[in-house]
């Protein structure tokens, strides 16, 4: 079923249009539905699996925003969510996929609501980074307001993910809280997007700078998915 | 005096900077050995390592406990004068409360938590620090196809009865949790097990409830806006 990952990242990178947009993500989906159907579970473990899940989540959060009357006149945002989408469904194709069952320890569905509300979390703080350059391009107030919008839910998937995430914790490993890289980390991200949230409150002048840290945000994100499991030891690391 | 202070600790300015400096701290000290799995940190609750460690190895955790302390003065404070006005919506001020409910939580945990691993075979036992027993009658598991335990758990005899502790299904008694880690079947049977008390637990579920609730009310009041 490889060849529908390869079919989505192909056309997610083409998506100039929105119909286009929606194929792509159809294959994503299907893929992920196949990968959960043989496996019996949300496709979750390994760099694989983990990015094409972020690549669909990507897609099918950014749904909504290209379909929104707001991004009408922002004639790239379609193919930069595609584009951003396709990215890590192609980074996926190198690595290996792993078939094994869950290990007991992450048996549960708390662990795999924690994983997959972080990535539709992910998913969000990507589309709001692109509002950010939209904005900055001269978008105007509503691609601001659009990126407070999807950093806001985003923050909620994230919070939701935490909350999760400490309750699987306190289940599987005694306590809701451990201090490893990867927790400083996400600590990190959601009291970034709590600053971000809370800067809104400093009003007009400051809206270069809201535009600016959604789009920091994300690298930020990108740093606690991938960052963090590549250069540092953690018992998250995928 | 007390006026200027009172604006000190109201303001948004504050909390923007000591969020940036808990940022800034957990940061660094996640590049910090201190941070990994060998560290210590997570072998002793936080108080008792913050006391013991060299100051050169945990000085990112003071400057972090530090900026989360002032944080926690701040969320408060901005929280009670924006109530004192009215017609301002309570969902910040519900999510500034979880947030305050989980600080509080961990400090909790930080002072009062308990973790103890020891690895016994089957039919040995332990002790409560009340000085109950408690006695691993059966270890058992079984060896997926690709050689690694599927499934595994431990049977324990207790006062009350034969209880089962399996992985993500620990056994909690008197407000210890007895958790099973790791199970090897030969050439005797034996498991790896922790008991822990985090008496910030039921805090922090609390404080994570009113922090949703919080968080669905200003999604749903931000709808369209």
């Amino acid at each position: 079923m490889k060849w529908l990952l390869i079919t989505s990242a192909l056309l997610f990178v083409a998506s100039i249009r929105r119909p286009i947009f929606v194929v792509a993500l159809g294959c994503s989906l299907a893929y992920l539905a196949s990968r959960g159907m043989g496996l019996g579970r949300l496709p979750l473990i390994g760099p694989q699996d983990t990015l094409a899940f972020f690549s669909g989540s990507l897609g099918l959060m950014a749904l909504p925003f290209i379909y929104s009357r707001q991004t009408a006149g922002i004639r790239w945002f379609c193919w930069g969510c595609g584009a951003l989408a396709g990215l890590f469904a192609a980074l996926a194709l190198p690595f290996p996929t792993i078939n094994m069952p869950l290990p007991p320890i992450l048996d549960t569905y708390w662990f795999e609501l924690h994983v997959a509300l972080a990535f539709f979390a992910y998913g969000l703080f990507g589309i709001a980074a692109l509002l950010g350059i939209a904005f900055l391009q001269g978008g105007g107030k509503p691609a601001l307001d659009l990126q407070y919008r999807a950093a806001l839910v985003g923050y909620s998937f994230f919070s939701l993910s935490m909350v999760s995430g400490g309750i699987w914790g306190y289940y599987a490993w005694g306590t809701y809280w451990l201090w490893t890289a990867k927790e400083l980390w996400t600590s990190i991200l959601w009291i970034f997007y709590s600053l971000y949230l809370h800067l809104r409150l400093k009003g007009q002048s400051w809206e270069r700078g809201f535009a600016w840290l959604g789009i920091v945000g994300f690298l930020v994100t990108l740093f606690t998915y991938l960052g963090v499991s590549m250069l540092m030891r953690s018992s998250h690391s995928f | 005096m007390l006026k200027k202070l009172y604006a000190t600790f109201c303001s948004l300015n504050l909390g923007l900077w000591l969020m940036t400096g808990v940022m800034v701290t957990l940061a660094l000290g996640s590049f910090s050995s201190a941070s990994s799995e060998q560290g210590g940190l997570n072998d002793m609750p936080l108080l008792f390592w913050l006391q013991r460690a060299p100051l050169g190895y945990s000085w990112w955790l003071w400057l972090c406990v530090a900026c989360i302390a002032v944080l926690f003065v701040n969320a408060l404070i901005c929280s009670i004068d924006a109530l004192r006005r009215k017609g301002r919506s309570v969902a910040p001020h519900l999510m500034h409360a979880g947030f305050l409910l989980i600080v509080l939580a961990h400090l909790l945990s930080a002072y009062g938590g308990f973790k103890q691993q020891m690895q016994l075979p089957q039919g040995d036992s332990f002790g409560f620090p009340d000085g109950e027993r408690v006695v691993v009658e059966r270890i058992s598991g079984q060896i997926g196809p690709m050689g690694m335990m599927s499934t595994y758990r431990a049977d324990l005899r207790l006062s009350d009865g034969l209880h089962a502790v399996q992985p993500n299904q620990p056994l909690f008694h008197k407000g210890y949790g007895i958790y099973v880690k790791d199970v090897e079947l030969s050439p005797v049977p034996v498991a790896l097990f922790e008991v822990h008390k985090e008496p910030g637990a039921l805090t922090a579920f609390i404080g994570a409830l009113i922090f949703t609730v919080g968080n669905l009310m200003l999604l749903a009041q931000r709808k369209g806006r």
